[in-house]
């Protein structure tokens, strides 16, 4: 891979962050005006996007449809799936 | 169900100070501890993980 973090890795550093832009969300709704919280959301968005973007270039797509082009053939049959990825 | 309940006690009373901003756990941590918030983590058992 041309140094991309590890499949696992990139994973658990995405599930982590959309854990937190999630909470982030939750707590904005009732905070709308609270401006570190909203820079600390923006910043972990920016980061949620390009950790999937890096995970989609070097493993194929996260989700199935509407969310990633797929141009070196149809990836999202290859095995394993995203959520099977152990090691 | 309700009549059970002595007409004057109320069912419930909730008491929800408004949270402000203060710190939040790093993304992993929030994640395992299922929340970014330090203040609305306390667990019945801390557990060792």
């Amino acid at each position: 891979m041309n140094g991309a973090r590890s499949r696992l890795e990139l994973l658990r550093r995405i599930q982590a962050l959309e854990f937190t832009a999630i909470d982030l969300n939750l707590f904005l709704d009732t905070h709308p005006r609270e401006r570190r919280a909203l820079e600390d959301y923006n910043r972990v968005v920016r980061e949620l996007a390009a950790a999937k973007r890096e995970y989609e270039e070097a493993y194929g797509p996260l989700v199935n449809f509407g969310h990633a082009p797929s141009p070196d053939g149809w990836r999202w049959i290859d095995e394993p799936w995203p959520w099977e990825v152990e090691n | 169900m309700n009549e059970q309940r002595p007409a004057e006690m109320r069912l419930a009373r909730a008491f929800v100070p408004f949270q402000t901003y203060r710190t939040t756990f790093s993304p992993e941590e929030g994640l395992r501890k299922g929340t970014i918030f330090p203040e609305l983590y306390f667990p019945y058992r801390e557990r060792e993980r």
